[in-house]
């Protein structure tokens, strides 16, 4: 089976009510199995407590954390196996973002080439223009 | 205000031939069309917001007046932030 490369944004809630040391290492924990199942973290934003904006479990505000990590799949499926056994965690979610951000650079860089384009049109129609108004005009 | 755009453009839905001897209605003008960046950010919540009227439904195209594509990329990213929390399904 060949491995693609691919990109994940991982995003879990914590339970407010766990105390903050526990939560230090609930997230070193999860860096870690991510790095042994063979992924690589290329960010981690501890966005922290946040108001939810309904309840969940009963808790109105979380801790909001996330990942983004270069891999496989192979240790998305492993993380979030974990994740759903684990209770201090109370939501979490997975969105592959490179085919997204690929479509993104893509699309922009039509526009660019549509632009310069635009633009050589453009200054041939000024040239042949601006003797027809001077026709016009005599 | 938002509550007002939502329910403008929909008493204006009533077809464009008019009934009897009333004037044919014209389609309320969409809004002019707004830029979408090529990478909608499904955690940008403050951009988001602007597609999400007062109820906490996602606006619809025709009232938006964004393209489908954009659309579609728009009620995605909505959609995966309501999973989490960060927008609500419905405002009271």
């Amino acid at each position: 089976m060949k491995l693609a490369n691919r990109t994940y944004e991982v995003m879990y809630i914590v339970d407010p009510e766990t105390a903050a040391d526990k939560i230090v290492e609930l997230n070193e924990t999860i860096g870690k199995l991510i790095e042994k199942e063979g992924g690589t973290i290329v960010r981690m934003d501890d966005i922290g407590m946040r108001t939810m904006a309904y309840p969940i479990k009963k808790r109105k505000d979380g801790y909001y954390v996330l990942y983004e990590v270069d891999g496989t799949g192979q240790e998305i499926m492993e993380l979030e196996r974990r994740m759903r056994v684990n209770d201090a965690i109370i939501r979490f979610v997975t969105v592959r973002v490179d085919e997204d951000r690929k479509k993104a650079l893509k699309m922009a860089a039509k526009r660019e080439k549509r632009q310069s384009q635009r633009l050589k049109f453009r200054k041939t129609t000024e040239e042949t223009a601006e003797p027809a108004v001077e026709l016009q005009d005599a | 205000m938002a509550e007002n755009d939502f329910e403008v453009p929909r008493e204006n839905m009533g077809g464009e031939e008019g009934f009897g001897d009333k004037a044919p209605r014209r389609f309320q003008r969409r809004r002019p069309r707004q830029v979408i960046p090529d990478y909608v950010d499904w955690r940008d919540v403050d951009y988001l917001r602007q597609f999400i009227p007062e109820r906490g439904k996602i606006m619809p195209r025709r009232i938006s007046g964004i393209s489908a594509k954009d659309q579609r990329r728009i009620a995605t990213a909505i959609k995966r932030a309501r999973s989490m929390a960060l927008l609500p399904f419905v405002w009271e």
